[in-house]
């Protein structure tokens, strides 16, 4: 019907061909070629034709991308048929890149794992806010991307070695009590495996732990394994009792893991520790299946899965993450910013949502208990004590590096582990969130009206940047207050919120000034306003 | 002499009618933002066909390329093809899970009349991508096509690991 396969091999297929190119725009040219040639070569030729150069062009022929190592003949084009062109952006270099990534993991000595960790920390946080994931990042929801961590450990295989080699993953690996008291705190677990006794087994069982932990470290070990598991349930699952057996797992065992591990239960969120570092996903979820009325793990396996009606917030909205009319309506702690930079580059992470903008809700608790327990303790101790680690982390924000570049003594305190000590002491991070708390309540008193109501607890989209740039005037002298320039021009007023702005897609300075001045510097005001002006 | 008779339109059998589109989707006829041909050669009933739609300017789709799956079965075009997208895409009338096209969201192919094309169709969810409810909808990042993961099926897979 196509008609080229049978010419691919023969005589025809060398000859000059007229092939019409289509551009998006609607402009149309034509090209000679030979259909047995590749369509990058292909490509070059088209180049010459047009303005778009050969790497930025994506064709388009019956629906296919065509790919730059097929002949046109493979894909079965013949003479005057017409090939669609699009702009794309230009592939990134593939030679420069992992040796990019490389290179701070290299220069890292291999007896300090906390750095290629921090560098892994740092990779996603970036790799979160460049891949557009709107806060969905690794600090963003709290929980990974699996296709960005599989992206950082593919680029850096050595690296989930060196975290499994660290003292901390080998102390855990070698208390299995610790690692089945993790599990059973969360009360959705603690239920499935009282249902399910096998499960209990397996975590009792410290030579799975160990061997499971051995495959993480261990790729190859893994593929192995996930290609051992696929070709047993196939095996499984061909025979009819198998597939029940499989689905009657799937109910009963899979599905409320999935539900542990990502929600709360039907009435409490709060029940579900997990719950609490899915911030918004979890949310989300519960609005779903309010809206789409699934509720039940039978019934998701069961029927078809129903689509999702609601359309996904607007990732620069005042209240981003927040499901609007959800069955129950989440904590206001719930609201995340998607500014970037927050600590080291680590995408969203909002200071009101970390530790519970209004009222110190549930947040502030959990973070406490996360900072208490001895595990997170021991591993504190590990970094704070190895200067070289902390003075990774320090670097990783530009805020905090140009705040310990203008204060020498503010290095030497940190670098102090007695003050350490005391900073991270229980009694210190309460006060710390309270202060957090009563700023915050501050800073959402001087808000405009308008920006009032745009935020529904009043305390506005104050994240991490604004206190830093409260407190990087120290240095130079300033008092904690904001300060007041009345005499700096726009460009130089909102130097940073422009940047954001131009990251973000807005080229037009002089509307993004605009926008900026109307909404007193706040980005994501800026944002909804212009985003207003383009759709009108 | 026996055309007196035949007062009722002429019914264009199922195979001329999908050779009448292949032909116009191999000569770029029609909209030039939207792309579509036949997967197999070989195959006689011409049932599996793959379309792309290029995402409209002035939207969050815009310089995007979305692929789709269109399965005309044996009743085409008097039943509508099942389009499924192969690229992921937030829109209000496709399934997030499976990447189908809701019929009972998608007018055209929930009010179908045996005029329309693919080309139609490919062209009515070009459009449905500038509506103002789906033009500022916040997309997955690019370069996952054909990656539908399925959650169940990988935590299925850790749980038995």
């Amino acid at each position: 019907m196509g008609g080229g396969d049978a010419d691919a091999g023969g005589e025809p297929a060398a000859a000059q061909a007229t092939l019409h190119i289509r551009c998006t725009n609607g402009s149309k040219f034509a090209v000679r070629a030979d259909l047995g040639a590749t369509v990058g070569t292909f490509k070059a030729i088209v180049a010459d034709s047009c303005d778009v150069p050969a790497p930025q062009q994506r064709l388009i022929y019956k629906g296919r991308i065509l790919k730059d190592e097929q002949t046109l003949a493979s894909y079965g084009v013949e003479t005057d048929h017409t090939i669609h062109m699009v702009r794309g952006a230009a592939p990134p270099p593939a030679s420069t890149a992992p040796a990019a990534n490389q290179e701070p993991t290299t220069a890292a000595p291999a007896s300090s794992p906390a750095a290629g960790l921090g560098g892994l920390l740092q990779n996603l946080g970036a790799t979160g806010a460049a891949a557009n994931s709107g806060g969905l990042g690794l600090f963003g929801s709290g929980l990974p991307e699996l296709d960005h961590m599989q992206q950082q450990l593919a680029e850096n295989p050595n690296l989930m070695r060196e975290i499994m080699n660290m003292p901390l993953m080998q102390n855990l690996m070698n208390s299995p009590e610790l690692i089945r008291s993790i599990i059973m705190n969360n009360p959705q677990m603690r239920e499935l495996i009282d249902r399910n006794p096998d499960l209990a087994h397996v975590l009792n069982d410290p030579s799975i732990m160990r061997q499971t932990f051995e495959a993480v470290r261990n790729p190859e070990l893994m593929r192995e394994m996930m290609r051992n598991t696929d070709r047993a349930m196939s095996n499984i699952e061909s025979s009819p009792e198998g597939f029940n057996m499989l689905r009657r797992m799937y109910e009963t065992v899979q599905e409320p893991f999935l539900n542990a591990t990502t929600m709360g239960s039907e009435g409490d969120r709060n029940s579900n520790p997990f719950a609490a570092l899915l911030g918004n996903q979890g949310s989300n979820q519960a609005r779903d299946s309010a809206a789409n009325g699934t509720t039940t793990a039978s019934d998701t396996t069961s029927g078809a899965p129903a689509p999702n009606t609601n359309p996904l917030p607007n990732p620069w909205g005042p209240n981003a993450g927040s499901a609007q009319g959800a069955a129950r309506s989440p904590p206001a702690t719930n609201t995340r910013s998607t500014t970037a930079g927050g600590p080291g580059g680590l995408g969203s992470a909002d200071f009101g949502s970390t530790l519970g903008a209004s009222g110190g809700g549930s947040d502030a608790t959990f973070l406490t208990q996360v900072l208490q327990n001895p595990t997170m303790m021991q591993m504190m101790q590990n970094i704070m004590s190895n200067p070289q680690s902390m003075n990774q982390l320090l670097n990783m924000n530009p805020n905090v590096r140009n705040m310990m570049e203008s204060n020498t003594q503010m290095r030497e305190m940190i670098q102090n582990p007695e003050f350490i000590r005391q900073l991270t002491s229980p009694e210190t991070l309460q006060q710390l969130i309270s202060f957090q708390q009563s700023l915050m309540s501050q800073l959402g008193q001087q808000q405009t009206g308008q920006e009032r109501t745009q935020s529904a607890s009043g305390a506005g989209n104050v994240n991490l940047n604004t206190l830093m740039n409260m407190f990087s005037g120290l240095g130079a002298g300033g008092g904690l207050g904001v300060p007041n320039a009345p005499n700096v021009p726009p460009e130089e007023l909102y130097a940073t919120q422009l940047a954001q702005l131009q990251e973000m897609g807005f080229f037009d300075t002089q509307e993004n000034i605009r926008a900026l001045a109307a909404t007193a510097g706040n980005v994501h005001a800026a944002v909804e306003r212009l985003l207003g002006n383009m759709g009108q | 002499m026996g055309s007196e008779g035949s007062s009722g339109p002429v019914v264009v059998p199922r195979n001329f009618r999908l050779l009448e589109e292949l032909e116009r989707g191999e000569k770029g006829i029609g909209d030039g933002t939207v792309s579509y041909g036949m997967d197999d050669a070989d195959d006689i009933f011409m049932r599996s066909w793959t379309g792309t739609i290029i995402g409209p300017p002035n939207t969050v789709h815009e310089g995007r390329i979305y692929q789709l799956k269109l399965f005309c079965d044996t009743d085409y075009p008097d039943k509508p093809p099942t389009v499924r997208f192969q690229t992921r895409i937030n829109m209000t009338c496709v399934n997030q899970e499976t990447g189908l096209v809701e019929p009972s969201l998608f007018p055209m192919l929930g009010k179908w009349e045996r005029e329309h094309t693919m080309e139609d169709i490919l062209t009515s969810l070009k459009r449905e991508m500038s509506t103002p409810q789906n033009r500022r909808l916040y997309q997955p990042h690019e370069g996952n096509e054909d990656q539908r993961v399925e959650q169940k099926g990988v935590s299925l897979r850790c749980v038995i690991m």
